[in-house]
């Protein structure tokens, strides 16, 4: 997924592997593992974010970018969230809006949850359940993107996918007024259910939210912060929730600043500018490569560099040749330098050379690096002599290649690099650059029998399934439609069938569910190598001068609501 | 004057007609471009594809779809972009309009005027050292690429001599003349300048060369005959019949950056014009905002060619108006 | 006479870009040489360098060493020789830009010529044209046109147009600026035919054609002339802003338009990148202005009989 789409998410990393590199100059406010400390002495300002473009539409239930699930953790909460503190803790899933985790009953297809009283929405309405139940019915309503993958566990939920318009969930969410209780029954034990819930997806709206995407049009929530005003050509406000008293600061903790407020224009080089000189809080969109060095030691006090669980990969489409034969697929992964590629990027620093579909650190995680110099776990670098013999061996040789990546300036630098490498094995490679906006879908589609192309994957919340089965397994394959996100086509039954079996597991016994895994991606990477993995990305946070108490969550990056200023 | 207006007006709209459904037919025969793929969402299942597909009417036949654009664009003006849903395209190129308009004024007044001079006063010094001074410095100009340009003002007056030399200079954006005209004015300086610089080259050139021309016409050798000063017969003369091109091309122009051509420029500078929108919308392939801009700018080129032919017939009298 | 000797030695040195490539410089122009190395001041360094200062981010390409034999203006992103990518890409850049610049202003000749001369439906017709051309949205045809010669070419009529056509900008930059050649044409040629000599050379019979190639013709030349070279640097323009949307030139191949988008990404640590291409545009127009005012001098009666400017 583009940079600006992708939402990322972070394994629970040991404290080794995820130190920041550099602190804000100010004291931070002390964070222990269990919520935030408020200090009222910090209050006050208003927080200016820099964005190039707005992010699509406002509705928590409809966006899907990572641009905006930034913001919607402080102004919506469901019944459960991710916990908002930062270390290796921002990845516990805490109750929010209900008052404790969900009893599993009925082999685990039934959760119960009770929901706090005294919540009022930012329109002064006070939340009951018969709200929460019409936000899950709304999600069918929006056409929620995962309507029909994630939300398709509740039952009832085909009546709401062919006719979406009357959904009720009848069965499926049972709610009680009286005893506040809400009661989701699905048709099937999901361990990733509570994820779903906590995501922005799972936000509890007014049941009076229109029935449709409500684009510029704000809906009312019950997080800290509220949504006052949505220009997508100016910026984006957002006020403190005049109604908003804290319940959990683990859920939903008092914010700082009086407004915050995103403002879209300018090119990325101007936004860099602009926080250099202290007109703009923070910069969005991917510091370009031109200004890092100036930054790391002009500004090095204002970078912030953390960890990420997504991957930048070079899917190939094992239903077309010459990527339809193992071996050509082999060579292009040992003939690739990914060290080159992290050059690209912008150097070690920055991001980290992997060989497996799980990225380090990840659950399930296992070290090993199939196709490189030597017979390592740790990848040494490229063997180009025997990607050139494989190459013939195949058959494959002189045969003409095309690269699909989008046309901003690291995809297209990396997009070049691998065209160079595709010819100086062997094959005729052409580079097919489009828009970020076109690509995406483009590559997905089977019509266009794109052989290869250069794409990113950002995390939805940190499970192995959501890398492996999603990108991996035949359900993520749909020939001839535009969202086919097993994008290398690659559909095994027996190997499904091996991720069905991870799944079930994982609610009974997930240490052996994430072993097991870890197995399916070693088997996945040295027998059929669909893809080439190149790297794992840093996340980059330039903010200026006059603002302090930067805090990183692993689910949300930095907490927008929790800079002091100045 | 009148049947020409009526003749003209009855152009503009052929003109936009032909522009929209060729602009609607480039965008729905590009392979890839299905907005319902990126209304929907990654991962979105066939079944919700099809959902938003007919929600957006997206499975209608083309004129149709072609016809009720028309209608909310012109008609009911209630016309909403497939990228920001519910945001209306209308009033996003009303609010955008004066933001261009006083960009292009501004810079269209400086590059006129040192375009002309620039011209003039090679023409007057043909020969001498300054008139391929002049010359070559208008080619520098306008062999620059915009954006280049943009970026390398931004590079000095923000970054690296902002602190010294340039700290006067405000942060890039857009200020309204009517809350504060001297931040207006402030704001926009450096984008007039460096628009100007690319147009300003290529009017002195153009204007070198007819007047120089112009000068060994007949009619001037007999104002010399009379006794006229050189700088008499280059002004008063000379200059008149050599306006002509200059005006041709100040209204094509002007014409096409009104409507949007300065979209680089815009960018860099951060000010939400016409040009910006254009840019924006073809970056998120956003067909309602597309159309929009492109139907704006094509009103004004006509209107802009228009002019410009009803300026002719001041500036020649003799010439017929079509 | 500058103009031509300038003009020349650009296109000679373009010319043997291959000879410097492989005899002088010793690199491969078109491909990524990341982990690459030379020799600068005797010591070996990478061709990409990290950054060490501060926290070390970053990524540098080298940068001009301003010695003829290897990297002389620096690397670009990919770790290519610059000097050696210029001199390729202005066989590229010169062949578009020339080429699509005379049948720009040949075109645009003929129509506004034959505009302003006949006038009525005729010029109403070509106006209308010309409106078209210029209010069209040549930005998205591009992008719709990478999308589809990326997925299948196109085919017009007999002829199968790939995506690494060179065809295929140059008669969208030729046909996009016709009417900023046509309509200022057009405008002296109407104010031309209600002259003394053309109403004469009318009334005594002349055909039209006798009339646009003897009379009106010679009287616009000038113009025209003083046009071409303009056309010349917004062609290469046009060619940068349409290798970004993937119409024309294709990577790893150069033009100096693709070469200034390039150094676009590399504006705060290597300017010389986007510089040297713009500069080289420069000259490359500069000195067709200079060639042209000789031609028209030359060409022009009545400059003759005034005596030389």
């Amino acid at each position: 997924m583009a940079w600006r789409g992708a939402k990322v998410l972070l394994a629970t990393l040991t404290a080794a592997s995820g130190a920041l590199v550099a602190a804000s100059a100010s004291t931070a406010a002390s964070s222990s593992d269990t919520a935030f400390t408020y200090q009222p002495a910090h209050a006050g300002g208003t927080i200016k974010l820099l964005a190039s473009t707005a992010g699509g539409t406002l509705d928590p239930q409809v966006n899907y970018t990572l641009q905006y699930w930034q913001l919607y953790q402080a102004t919506y909460d469901g019944l459960v969230t991710f916990r908002k503190v930062s270390g290796a803790h921002s990845f516990d899933i805490v109750p929010d809006l209900a008052t404790a985790m969900p009893k599993l009953t009925n082999g685990g297809k039934t959760y119960t949850f009770t929901l706090r009283k005294g919540i009022k929405f930012s329109n002064g309405a006070a939340v009951t359940v018969n709200d929460v139940k019409a936000s899950l019915q709304r999600l069918f309503k929006v056409s929620n993107p995962n309507a029909g993958t994630w939300y398709s566990a509740i039952v009832g939920s085909s009546a709401c996918l062919k006719t979406p318009a009357t959904c009720t969930l009848a069965g499926g969410v049972v709610v009680n007024a009286a005893t506040n209780s809400v009661v989701i029954n699905l048709s099937a034990p999901d361990p990733e259910f509570l994820d779903q819930l906590a995501v922005p997806f799972g936000a509890v709206l007014p049941a009076s939210a229109p029935a449709k995407d409500s684009g510029t049009t704000p809906i009312p929530g019950t997080g800290a912060y509220m949504f006052s005003k949505y220009d997508p050509n100016s910026q984006l406000t957002m006020k403190r929730n005049p109604y908003f008293k804290v319940w959990s600061a683990a859920a939903q903790p008092q914010g700082y600043p009086t407004e915050i407020d995103m403002v879209f224009g300018g090119t990325v080089e101007s936004e860099v500018t602009a926080v250099e000189n202290g007109q703009g809080n923070w910069v969005f969109d991917p510091i370009p490569s031109d200004r890092l060095s100036e930054l790391s030691t002009k500004y090095a006090t204002q970078l912030h560099v953390n960890p990420l669980t997504a991957i930048w990969y070079l899917p190939m489409n094992t239903n077309l040749a010459p990527f339809n034969n193992l071996l050509a697929r082999e060579a292009v992964n040992y003939a690739i330098d990914k060290s080159a590629a992290v050059k690209l990027f912008g150097g070690t620093q920055l991001a980290q050379p992997v060989c497996t579909i799980l990225p380090p650190g990840f659950p399930g995680h296992v070290d090993f690096c199939a196709f490189q110099k030597g017979m390592g776990t740790s990848y040494a670098g490229p063997d180009l002599a025997k990607a050139k013999a494989l190459v013939k061996k195949s058959g494959t040789a002189g045969m003409s290649v095309g690269l699909v990546v989008t046309n901003d300036s690291v995809n297209m630098a990396v997009g070049q690099y691998v065209q160079s490498v595709l010819n100086s094995i062997g094959y005729k490679a052409t580079l097919k650059p489009l828009s970020a906006n076109i690509q995406f879908n483009y590559i997905q589609n089977t019509k266009n029998k794109v052989q290869i192309s250069l794409t990113q994957w950002y995390q939805d919340y940190p499970a192995a399934s959501d890398f492996i089965k999603v990108l991996l397994s035949c359900s993520g394959f749909h020939p001839g439609s535009d969202n086919s996100i097993n994008i290398a086509g690659y559909c095994n039954k027996s190997i499904d069938a091996k991720m069905q079996s991870a799944e079930t597991m994982s609610l009974t016994n997930p240490a052996a569910a994430n072993t097991l895994w870890g197995q399916i991606d070693k088997q996945l990477m040295t027998t059929v190598a669909p893809w080439v993995p190149l790297f794992t990305p840093k996340q980059i946070d330039f903010v200026s001068s006059k603002v302090g108490n930067y805090q990183f969550s692993r689910q949300f990056y930095m907490y927008v609501d929790q800079l002091w200023l100045k | 004057m009148f049947p020409f207006i009526v003749r003209r007006s009855i152009s503009a709209v052929l003109v936009m007609f032909s522009i929209s459904v060729l602009t609607f037919l480039i965008f729905f025969a590009t392979p890839g471009v299905d907005p319902a793929a990126r209304i929907a969402g990654r991962s979105a299942t066939p079944q919700i594809l099809a959902q938003v597909r007919h929600e957006f009417g997206l499975d209608r036949p083309l004129p149709v779809r072609y016809g009720l654009m028309m209608e909310h664009l012109f008609f009911k003006q209630d016309l909403t972009s497939y990228v920001n849903i519910g945001y209306k395209v209308v009033p996003q190129i009303m609010a955008a309009a004066p933001v261009t308009l006083s960009l292009v004024f501004g810079a269209a007044v400086i590059w006129l005027l040192v375009g002309v001079a620039g011209g003039v006063v090679a023409a007057a010094n043909r020969g001498k050292f300054i008139d391929p001074l002049i010359m070559f410095l208008g080619i520098a100009a306008i062999s620059v690429p915009a954006y280049w340009l943009g970026e390398v003002v931004n590079l000095i007056t923000q970054s690296k001599f902002h602190s010294s030399l340039f700290a006067w200079v405000p942060p890039a954006g857009y200020v309204s003349p009517f809350s504060n005209p001297g931040e207006w004015a402030l704001h926009l300086l450096f984008p007039w300048l460096t628009l100007a610089a690319l147009y300003a080259g290529i009017y002195a050139r153009v204007l070198r060369a007819e007047l120089v021309n112009a000068l060994n016409e007949d009619y001037v050798r007999t104002a010399r005959a009379k006794g006229l000063s050189e700088r008499r017969i280059l002004l008063r003369h000379a200059l008149r019949c050599s306006l002509i091109s200059i005006v041709s091309l100040f209204g094509l122009d002007i014409g096409a950056l009104i409507g949007g051509a300065a979209l680089l420029t815009e960018v860099v500078f951060n000010l939400k014009g016409v040009g910006y929108l254009t840019y924006l919308s073809l970056q998120n392939l956003d067909l309602p905002v597309i159309m929009g801009c492109v139907m704006y700018g094509a009103f004004f080129v006509v209107l802009a060619n228009m002019v410009v032919d009803i300026l002719y017939a001041f500036l020649d009298p003799r010439v017929r108006l079509a | 006479m500058a103009g031509l000797a300038v003009l020349l030695f650009v296109v000679t040195i373009c010319l043997l870009a291959p000879v410097y490539a492989g005899h002088i410089a010793h690199v491969n122009p078109f491909a990524s040489n990341l982990q690459g190395t030379t020799t600068v001041n005797g010591k070996v360094v990478s061709v990409l360098q990290a950054n060490t200062q501060g926290l070390g981010f970053g990524v540098t390409p080298i940068g001009p060493t301003w010695n003829i034999s290897h990297y002389f203006l620096g690397a670009d992103n990919q770790g290519r020789d610059v000097f050696a990518r210029l001199l390729y890409g202005g066989r590229t850049s010169l062949f578009i830009g020339t080429v699509s610049a005379l049948i720009c202003v040949l075109v645009a000749s003929v129509l506004g010529v034959v505009a302003g001369y006949f006038g009525g439906v005729i010029d109403w017709i070509l106006s209308r044209i010309f409106d078209i051309l210029w209010a069209f949205p040549i930005y998205l045809l591009a992008i719709s046109l990478s999308v589809v010669l990326l997925t299948s070419g196109l085919n017009v009529g007999p002829v199968h147009v790939g995506p690494g056509s060179m065809a295929l900008p140059i008669i969208i930059i030729a046909a996009v600026f016709v009417p900023y050649v046509a309509r200022p044409l057009r405008g002296i040629v109407l104010s031309l035919r209600e002259r003394e000599f053309i109403q004469a050379a009318i009334g005594s019979g002349a055909s039209d054609v006798r009339i646009l190639l003897k009379e009106i013709l010679p009287n616009v030349a000038p113009s025209i002339i003083v046009f071409f070279p303009l056309m010349v640097a917004f062609d290469m323009l046009t060619e940068s802003a349409l290798s970004f949307l993937s119409i024309g030139v294709q990577p790893p191949a150069a033009s100096w338009g693709t070469i200034i988008n390039d150094g676009l990404g590399l504006l705060y640590t290597r300017p010389w990148v986007a510089l040297a291409p713009g500069i080289m545009i420069v000259i490359t127009a500069g000195s067709l202005n200079i060639l042209g005012d000789g031609a028209r001098d030359a060409f022009d009666p009545k400059a003759k009989l005034r005596g030389s400017i």
